[in-house]
């Protein structure tokens, strides 16, 4: 018997956001073996309810809200104890430099900007880090990552300003170091 | 008139396409006016441009894709499973059948490989065509006119970006118009992302440098010294070449196979040493 989940239809469209999910995933445990782990839970958990109605239609988004479900039950299960609302009053804006240059090295240097801004979300806290990826990674609207976190668009608002800050500011230092040094 | 305070306090809602309508056109107008304001918008949106094309965290490794692709193809049931012990043997039976057909096929026709896989190159400008389509790959500047998108790339990525200009240099009818660009991850490093509209169809041509991606795979024609590589991803027809130093890639929904896809944007033209060998035969 077909299964809802053997629906080639959903299956490749599902399929489609595996990059996208195991990134998430990523951003949620931080290591691999549990974000493959993850990845797989959602998809089982996706296929089960494959005819109930994704949120407004956004499959994407629907499988972000099954993935991030079943996360906070693998880590109730674990005792991890999430650390998903951190927050920080008035984060200072910094600046980055406008990066246009006509240095004959500008490939060089692009590539290791990309680098420093892969390092800095990759350090920022958890909530921010979810958010930045959720929004300037995966380019979700606010109403989507509000459906997402489970909280009001004022909240993502908010957060992502926050978020961006600390981001911003944590470049601003790199190039700071890097003028020092580099 | 709102304040500076006033719009840069929705700035974010701005450059995350949040506001619509009057509110989206008070922050556009004020910024207009408002020399300070809008310096400080182009540095937010460069801010938020670096961490939009700074590519993706983690990309998921073949072991698990191989893994979900089992799991939303629904589970083996018992009789799949038995299938499953006499089809190899079966196919073996036929491959042994089948094989000297095959190799007259591959020499009667050895420098046409028709089916090779699509290369990273073409993957990533569809993956890049769908983005946009769906609102998740905003362009970077907008403009109809092609010097004004070369202007913009220059130092951002590391080659020229020259754009085809085979419509306006031939002479053809206009059929397709320039939308805009911006800026895409490929190979560690920038692509140029380029968008147009042909009617309400989107067509998106992505370069890159000769170095970082060579066109190969698929379906290969030569048409006027060069050589076009056209492939089907995920419902679109990608069309790679290179030309002068750079590679392009070509992504439409066009429903047309092949090179035959080619007739539909030049089919203004009145060029026939250049139409003729596209039409199929």
């Amino acid at each position: 018997m077909e299964t809802p989940g053997s629906n080639s239809v959903f299956g490749l469209a599902a399929l489609e956001h595996i990059d996208a999910l195991y990134g998430y995933a990523m951003t949620l445990t931080r290591d691999k073996t549990e974000a493959e782990d993850l990845v797989q839970e959602t998809y089982l958990r996706a296929v089960r309810a494959a005819n109930h109605p994704a949120p407004e239609g956004n499959l994407k988004a629907w499988l972000f809200v099954v993935m991030r479900n079943a996360w906070f039950n693998i880590a109730r299960h674990k005792h991890h104890g999430l650390q998903l609302f951190q927050f920080e009053a008035d984060e200072p804006t910094g600046g980055i430099a406008n990066d246009a240059s006509s240095n004959p090295h500008v490939v060089y240097l692009r590539k290791l900007e990309r680098q420093q801004i892969h390092e800095a979300i990759d350090k920022l806290p958890d909530a921010y880090r979810e958010i930045v990826v959720l929004r300037d990674l995966e380019g979700f609207s606010y109403h989507e990552i509000a459906t997402v976190l489970n909280c009001p668009a004022g909240t993502v608002m908010s957060r992502l300003g926050r978020a961006r800050g600390k981001l911003r500011e944590a470049l601003s230092q790199r190039q700071k170091v890097h003028r020092l040094y580099g | 008139m709102r304040n500076c305070d006033d719009i840069r306090e929705r700035l974010a809602l701005y450059l995350d396409n949040e506001l619509q309508g009057d509110e989206r056109a008070a922050v556009e107008a004020h910024t207009q006016s408002c020399q300070s304001c809008a310096s400080f918008v182009e540095k937010e949106r460069a801010f938020l441009n670096a961490i939009r094309s700074s590519g993706p965290l983690h990309v998921a490794p073949p072991s698990l894709q191989t893994k979900v692709g089992a799991i939303v193809n629904g589970p083996k049931t018992a009789a799949s499973a038995s299938w499953r012990q006499w089809i190899l043997p079966v196919a073996a039976g036929l491959l042994v059948l089948l094989l000297p057909v095959v190799v007259w096929r591959v020499v009667r026709q050895p420098t046409r490989p028709e089916n090779g896989a699509p290369s990273a190159f073409a993957l990533m400008a569809a993956e890049s065509h769908l983005r946009h389509t769906r609102g998740h790959l905003p362009l970077e500047v907008e403009s109809s006119n092609p010097q004004h998108i070369s202007e913009w790339f220059t130092n951002k990525v590391g080659f020229n970006v020259k754009l085809p200009s085979y419509q306006e240099s031939s002479g053809q009818e206009i059929l397709y118009t320039l939308e805009g660009a911006r800026l895409v991850g490929f190979q560690n490093d920038y692509a140029a992302y380029v968008s147009y509209h042909m009617k309400d169809r989107l067509i998106s041509l992505v370069i890159t440098s000769e170095l970082l991606a060579r066109p190969s795979g698929g379906e290969e024609i030569a048409s006027r010294g060069l050589r076009f590589h056209y492939n089907a991803i995920d419902g679109l027809k990608v069309i790679t070449w290179s030309d002068r130093g750079l590679t392009y890639a070509l992504v439409s929904d066009l429903e047309e196979r092949g090179q035959q896809s080619c007739i539909v944007c030049h089919q203004g033209t009145k060029d026939q040493d250049f139409i003729e060998p596209l039409k199929p035969h």
